[in-house]
């Protein structure tokens, strides 16, 4: 029932996945040539079945005809697909066909040349007027800077008047021994309170 | 002819072009439905085909006639291109006039034909013999 297969093989369908080295087949027909022969079949000859040689030689004339007008046919189809074909890639509709795409063509590259050209004339004012912006900008950030400046500077000024007058009051080593007398002349008295109102209190216990 | 298929078809070696029946998939049982079909020949009957090129209903309908649908186009590009028919597409494609008759339709036709004829005179010398037996 089952052959191993050497090299080729015909009508084969391959039943178990192959899990020993050996590929195993079931091939047409159930039995071997070792099985032996079913009841019903034991004492049958097989004939092959009867042929009329009449009608085998008118036949065999007619399938020489039928191959020869298929042969005909088949190089007459295939010679009707290539002139098709090179009617398609090569004729006169093909051209105006060519033609009419070139034009096509030519028409969408002008178009698309207008619209790149008014693009770019946006584009130029645009960036013309982003420029314009970002210098005034930039002007008013100096200005501004200046200012600041200026502003320290006059800060810076106060100040410096404001130490020129408190220099006035500073004990220097001429003043020295003059202030010191002053100093000792008039006794100062830190010993006051103050109150919410901000009247000054100098006696808390009546005395 | 330089083969005009697709090149995503697979590559089978030796393997050649085939205009034959495929059942279409009707999952209807005793009700059979071909599609005429270009495929190749290694492929299962029902399986991938290239290019459908008609139909066949074998059951005869209402008006006792079998339909048949071809795309003689089609038909001429693949046998063109190099396609082999099978023997009831030949036949079929022989009756519709498309092809020439196939010998074996003619020599089938005249066996039954020869048959009737046999039948014929069978009854007839059937009736003969009878009349003679009657009258004798």
């Amino acid at each position: 029932m089952f052959q191993v297969i050497g090299g080729r093989s015909v009508q084969a369908a391959r039943v178990f996945a192959p899990r020993s080295a050996v590929l195993v087949e079931a091939v047409r027909g159930r039995k071997s040539r070792t099985d032996p022969v079913a009841k019903s079949k034991v004492g049958r000859i097989k004939v092959p079945s009867p042929v009329d040689p009449v009608e085998m030689v008118v036949l065999k004339e007619r399938y020489g005809e039928y191959q020869m007008i298929m042969r005909a046919l088949r190089l007459e189809f295939k010679e009707e697909m290539l002139r098709k074909r090179y009617e398609e890639d090569t004729g006169s509709l093909a051209e105006e066909r060519a033609r009419q795409e070139a034009e096509e063509h030519r028409i969408l590259m002008d178009f698309n040349h207008q619209e790149n050209q008014r693009m770019l004339k946006l584009r130029v004012l645009r960036v013309q007027q982003e420029k314009e912006e970002a210098d005034c900008k930039k002007l008013e950030v100096i200005l501004q800077r200046e200012q600041e400046q200026q502003e320290i500077v006059k800060e810076k000024e106060k100040e410096i008047l404001k130490l020129q007058e408190d220099a006035k009051n500073f004990i220097t080593m001429e003043n020295l021994d003059q202030r010191i007398e002053e100093a000792l002349d008039n006794p100062k008295n830190y010993n006051f309170a103050i109150d919410k109102q901000g009247k000054v209190v100098k006696q808390t216990v009546l005395q | 002819m330089v083969h005009l298929s697709s090149l995503l078809l697979k590559k089978y070696h030796g393997g050649y072009v085939v205009i034959r029946f495929a059942l279409a998939g009707h999952k209807q049982a005793n009700r059979p439905f071909y599609r005429i079909v270009a495929a190749y020949n290694k492929r299962a009957r029902d399986g991938k085909y290239l290019e459908q090129l008609g139909s066949y209903d074998p059951l005869p309908n209402i008006n006792n006639e079998k339909l048949v649908s071809l795309n003689f186009d089609r038909i001429k590009y693949w046998v063109g291109c190099g396609a082999h028919t099978t023997k009831p597409v030949a036949k079929l494609l022989g009756l519709a006039g498309f092809f020439p008759l196939h010998p074996m339709t003619i020599t089938e036709s005249e066996r039954h034909r020869a048959r009737a004829e046999l039948t014929v005179t069978g009854t007839e010398d059937g009736l003969r013999e009878g009349q003679k037996d009657a009258e004798v």
